[in-house]
């Protein structure tokens, strides 16, 4: 287990520093500054600024010291949101993000898992083609064209949910639907074609023939091999989590990180983009590796 | 698989061919009938908040975000063809260290990485296409590397090489074309990632730019309206549903068909 941890930290380590260098070089390769405005600085206020926030250093200097700052945990202060730095703003959004992300993966897996396995077991039956179909149609509908539609009936049609904003549990239903429901379209379909593989196999055969009632079978017997596609699958579910969110904040107007990414990405705020970029991606490295655990922890063949 | 076919191509034609029999251009200002409702004003679909006609702007739209999935899934068909082809021949550890910087690259946040691109070289329609194609491509090179590594030791590949033939020439007259099937497969594939991925940058701003159109921006102007207007929200929102939906699915045939 440990020999697994170690391979997958040793290749997870350098690719994010590497995404931290690249991000860095990326965004000093970017032309314009932050300082271009309306009005044009005169030279000493922009030198002024320039030295303020250490842009006036030589490229290596800037990238040490900002490399150096991540893994303090400082990003450096946000250049469009005065008076905050990267890190508190970070600190303000990823709550709501986490919140938001957890839920929708909840119950994407509830879904996901839920309907796999009414279809898995009746394989070939009408609930098996109408799960099918539908998982298919949900992982084709981009969340962004999700949110907006579920706006349209509960919250203007129906009027059962609010609009937008971040007001108590109620504002959160629609977000975390619009978010899981792509992720619970993929996973239902990895977790149906794995049941029907585990269905087939002989140890459930076995299990069958010795009298073992269905529901037993299902649970002791299928379920966890079944589930290894999709174990492996949660890195990328993550990703697809994390990206949604950008989106989903945007629509429903959620004080999350995925806002102030766009915010900043629209804004050009450097530090704010790479702090963010930084982050998820250190999350999708740690959510690859949980994965991989759980898979060596799910099937004793990947123990090695 | 027919209809999967038969709407890409129906969309495609419509896309390419209806807006030149519209009276109306898709930057085209009705100053009479703004916000028109639909079949009213000669607009069949009604116009946007501020009175362009929305079939025209739909149309274009779909052919913008169509060409611009086609130029990224070609970039993203030349680096992983490259990628792939090189460290499926190379073998050992060449193609060791290539496969490593290509699961390396998997983990990381495409989209982020696309995003970042924007911001940095300013956003422009020719970039959010190489900039999809730049992160598209993994699963290309994956998918050719597999298919050359299985072509390197066959007995044709052998003899062209104890022929004397240059190894350039061998990949490009005797192994590509064994493998071109199974990538066409992963290229139809990789269009509506592509289509995805354009939409979502759209969406945000960070993609293709006004007055130029495409799904992304049109189901966001669509949103902002819906209270009023749903049809500009639900038409172009079905419009790419349906492309992703047919492309997806023929795709999945074809690899299915071709590849074990």
């Amino acid at each position: 287990m440990s020999a697994i941890l170690i391979r997958r930290l040793a290749t997870a380590a350098p690719t994010l520093l590497a995404v931290i260098l690249l991000s860095f070089v990326l965004m000093r390769a970017a032309p314009g500054s932050p300082f271009d405005g309306e009005r044009p600085l005169d030279p000493a206020t922009r030198a002024a600024f320039s030295a303020a926030y250490g842009l006036d250093k030589p490229l290596p200097v800037q990238a040490a010291r900002y490399v150096g700052g991540v893994l303090r945990g400082d990003f450096g202060p946000s250049l469009v949101y005065k008076d905050f730095t990267v890190g508190a703003l970070i600190a303000q959004g990823l709550p709501v993000s986490l919140t938001l992300g957890g839920l929708a993966l909840v119950l994407a897996l509830a879904l996901g898992i839920g309907g796999a396995t009414i279809a898995g077991t009746h394989a070939g039956g009408i609930a098996d083609r109408a799960i099918m179909t539908a998982a298919t149609l949900l992982t084709a509908i981009p969340s962004f064209v999700t949110g907006p539609a579920l706006v349209l009936v509960f919250a203007l049609w129906l009027q059962l949910l609010p609009v937008s904003g971040l007001d108590g549990t109620r504002s959160l239903v629609l977000p975390v639907v619009a978010l899981a429901l792509p992720v619970s379209g993929a996973i239902a379909r990895l977790a149906r074609a794995g049941l029907v593989v585990a269905l087939a196999q002989d140890h459930v055969l076995t299990a069958r023939a010795r009298g073992l009632p269905p529901r037993m079978i299902l649970w002791r017997h299928a379920l966890r091999p079944a589930l290894l596609p999709v174990v492996s699958y949660l890195g990328p579910a993550a990703a697809g989590l994390l990206t949604g969110a950008v989106v989903i904040e945007t629509v429903f107007g959620l004080p999350g990180l995925g806002r102030y990414f766009v915010q900043g990405a629209l804004n050009r705020d450097y530090p704010l983009v790479l702090g963010v970029v930084i982050l998820y991606a250190a999350l999708i490295l740690l959510f690859n590796l949980i994965a991989d655990l759980a898979y060596g922890w799910l099937d004793p063949r990947v123990r090695r | 698989m027919r209809i999967a076919g038969w709407t890409i191509i129906a969309v495609a034609l419509a896309a390419l061919l209806l807006p030149l029999l519209l009276p109306w251009n898709y930057d085209q200002i009705d100053w009479s009938g703004v916000r028109a409702a639909p079949f009213s004003h000669g607009h069949l679909l009604g116009t946007d908040s501020v009175g362009r006609d929305l079939l025209a702007r739909t149309l274009i739209g779909t052919r913008v975000t169509l060409m611009v999935a086609g130029a990224a899934a070609a970039v993203a068909l030349v680096l992983g063809t490259l990628w792939g082809a090189i460290a499926g021949w190379a073998g050992g550890r060449v193609d060791e260290a290539m496969m490593r910087i290509v699961d390396a690259l998997y983990a990381l946040p495409f989209m982020f990485v696309v995003i970042l691109l924007m911001v940095v070289f300013g956003r422009s329609i020719v970039l959010v296409f190489l900039g999809i194609g730049a992160v598209e491509w993994l699963t290309m090179a994956r998918v050719v590397r597999g298919q050359v590594l299985a072509l390197r030791h066959r007995p044709f590949v052998l003899a062209a090489e104890a022929a004397g033939a240059p190894p350039a020439a061998i990949l490009l007259r005797h192994v590509l074309p064994n493998v071109a099937g199974v990538a066409l497969a992963y290229l139809l594939l990789t269009v509506p990632q592509v289509v995805m991925v354009e939409s979502f940058l759209s969406f945000l701003g960070l993609g293709v730019q006004e007055p130029l159109t495409s799904l992304g921006i049109l189901v966001h102007d669509g949103a902002e309206d819906m209270d009023v207007a749903p049809l500009a929200l639900l038409v172009p929102g079905a419009v790419l549903v349906g492309l992703i939906l047919a492309m997806t699915s023929l795709g999945e045939r074809l690899r299915d068909r071709l590849a074990r």
